[in-house]
């Protein structure tokens, strides 16, 4: 039962124009031995910092996934993971993790955006590797690694334009910001790509703890479902359970965020946005132990940073409703490699 | 086509948490406690509510845990604010970021999972004849707070103790023994509150799935007057705002607008209610 990713990538996203700023700024490559606080060659060490405990948490064991592939592919002993459980903890993994002074200290999340800055600053030999965030400013020291949640999106979008009955979907999002419309304008320019004639509606949860609100998550779905709407993209943090439930009391389906959500509600979600956490940090340590430091690195499908269930390996055992509709998935395969090729363009609302 | 049941039922659905929070929250006023820790009571029973189902599998057992623990969580502003004189507002806000505390630690060490727990087995509240076993127990409890706060001995004695404490002691009413009874059955109703919203509205936690719930509540009751009508009115206004909020959004009114939805109402329902009360007394603030 992962919970807490989405609501970690949502909230991100209010924070993510800084990204895409630091995406314009970028610096040229330090020079190369500017990596490694402990100088040694060969065997290298990583450590990554969690905000969270792993545990069930699918978004931050992907994360030691992509940490523990880096370590094997560059002759590394097993890295160090620390996991945090609040501000505090946070603050003091990232201090130990900095003061152990290993070749790339990773963090996932924008929890750390601030200390990074901080740190970066102090010690400007450490290199430092942010996952799903970045600083604010560029440093030479900081590299990042963002997604292009907007092509997911959209391949879940052609997949409810193609199994909809009443050719109406509609997404439940967090907040009406041009970071949130990534997981609902994609989806509507998706099922209208493949299905000209679908009719969309975006609801957002809004209120006064929009990423807690699942009851009200709950009623934006229910009053989608009320107008005809048969299929609908859940991005609303902790909401999406409510979605979750307001499509399976209507025989409706719902698409997920983030990790495969599907057990939450078998036979009502149909597939989810994948964000492949592993692939940044693994892809990001390479460029980093490259001299190529100091960059943002967006990841798409072309990268195979975002990717749906539907399309990985392991979709007959995720108890996602797609799994049933190969046709389907045919489809959507197709657009994705129009999308990887740069055939198909998807446009970011988030892009300024 | 924008006044239809669908929106009725989805007021209704809104209303019943608010509604349970703010009689308790009126009852405490009545007994001149200021009761600010209404979100915090909520929460605490959201928890309790879901844990409960779950380990037992039955929801009524978790809707009876939930008002005994945000009853034994409501002693903390009995003993505080009661027995040991200190400022309700202070205990209120503690109590509020203590249950979001306290229930994000549980939810790790209880359920080992982080912002929320959610499983196809957990077993919410039946329907009955359309809602929740819990609202039809809302609106019974506005009519026994009504009869018992104007009708009744206890009630009289309550308002007493609120009013005119010394007066109430000289009479042989004990006032710390009422404004126990009136924190205490505040919790209970705002652990109902709780139970309504995490197995009734939707059958999960999640880290202060409240919402700011409780805060709605408290202003409900200083909208109210801490009358249990003007409470359910007050109440049934936020949810009818909520609701009518979600419809304006499907109009395509910008989020940000329909979210002020609430807050415009208290506005204009506060302006009106002050502006008729004046006229009626004649007092220029």
């Amino acid at each position: 039962m992962p919970r807490r990713s989405r609501s970690r990538s949502l909230r991100f996203a209010a924070l993510a124009a800084g990204a895409a700023l630091a995406m314009t700024g970028c610096n040229a490559a330090a020079k190369k031995d500017d990596s490694g606080g402990t100088g040694a060659k060969g065997a290298k060490d990583f450590t990554l910092v969690t905000p969270d405990p792993v545990g069930q948490n699918e978004f931050m064991k992907l994360a030691v996934t992509g940490v523990k592939a880096a370590a094997k592919a560059h002759g590394g002993g097993s890295p160090k993971v620390f996991q945090s459980s609040d501000t505090a903890s946070q603050q003091q993994n990232l201090q130990a993790a900095v003061d152990a002074a290993p070749d790339v200290v990773v963090l996932v999340g924008f929890e750390f955006a601030d200390a990074v800055a901080q740190q970066a600053e102090a010690h400007p030999k450490q290199q430092f590797l942010m996952v799903d965030a970045c600083t604010k400013k560029t440093y030479d020291n900081v590299s990042c690694g963002v997604f292009r949640e907007h092509e997911g999106v959209f391949l879940a979008g052609a997949e409810a334009g193609l199994l909809s009955e009443s050719g109406k979907v509609g997404a439940v999002d967090v907040l009406d910001t041009p970071q949130f419309r990534r997981y609902s304008d994609p989806f509507a320019a998706g099922a209208k790509h493949v299905a000209k004639k679908t009719r969309t509606a975006t609801r957002f949860v809004g209120g006064q703890s929009p990423f807690d609100d699942s009851a009200r998550a709950k009623e934006q779905a229910g009053s989608l479902i009320a107008k005809g709407t048969d299929h609908i993209m859940a991005a609303a943090a902790a909401g999406n359970y409510g979605v979750f439930e307001a499509a399976k009391a209507k025989g409706a389906f719902a698409y997920g965020v983030d990790v495969n959500q599907c057990a939450s509600a078998p036979g009502t979600v149909v597939d989810n946005v994948v964000k492949r956490t592993d692939v940044a940090v693994e892809k990001g340590i390479g460029h980093i132990l490259d001299g190529d430091n100091g960059k943002t690195v967006s990841y798409g499908l072309k990268e195979g940073g975002i990717t749906l269930t539907g399309l990985e390996d392991d979709v007959a055992s995720s108890k996602c409703v797609i799994a049933k509709h190969e046709d389907v998935l045919k489809k959507v395969g197709g657009l994705r490699d129009e999308i990887v090729s740069g055939k198909l363009k998807v446009d970011d609302p988030a892009a300024a | 086509m924008f006044f239809d049941s669908d929106l009725f039922l989805s007021a209704l659905r809104a209303l019943t948490p608010i509604l349970l929070a703010a009689l308790g929250g009126a009852l405490c006023e009545r007994a001149g406690v200021f009761n600010i820790g209404l979100e915090g009571m909520m929460l605490m029973g959201c928890f309790t509510a879901v844990a409960t189902s779950w380990f037992t599998g039955s929801p009524w057992l978790g809707v009876l845990a939930a008002a005994l623990a945000a009853a034994a969580y409501s002693l903390i502003l009995a003993v505080g604010a009661v027995t040991l004189k200190g400022d309700a507002v202070v205990l209120g806000v503690a109590m509020n970021l203590l249950a979001v505390g306290l229930t994000s630690f549980l939810l790790r060490t209880v359920f080992g999972v982080q912002g929320t727990f959610d499983d196809p087995d957990l077993v919410g509240l039946p329907e009955i004849a359309g809602f929740s076993p819990l609202t039809w127990l809302s609106w019974a409890a506005v009519g026994v707070a009504a009869v018992l706060l104007s009708r009744h001995a206890w009630g009289l004695r309550l308002r007493g103790v609120g009013e005119a404490p010394d007066a109430a002691a000289t009479l042989g009413v004990s006032p710390v023994k009422y404004k126990y009874g009136a924190v205490l059955a505040s919790g209970v109703l705002c652990g109902l509150a709780g139970a309504q919203l995490a197995l009734g509205n939707v059958t999960l936690f999640s880290e202060n799935m409240t919402a700011g719930r409780g805060w709605i509540a408290v202003v409900a009751v200083m909208l109210g007057r801490a009358l249990p009508l003007g409470v359910l009115l007050a109440a049934l206004l936020f949810g009818l705002a909520e609701a009518a909020g979600f419809r304006l959004q499907g109009l395509g009114l910008p989020q940000q607008a329909t979210d002020a939805a609430p807050y415009v109402v208290t506005l204009i329902a506060l302006f009106l209610t002050t502006a008729k009360r004046r006229r009626k007394t004649g007092a220029v603030a």
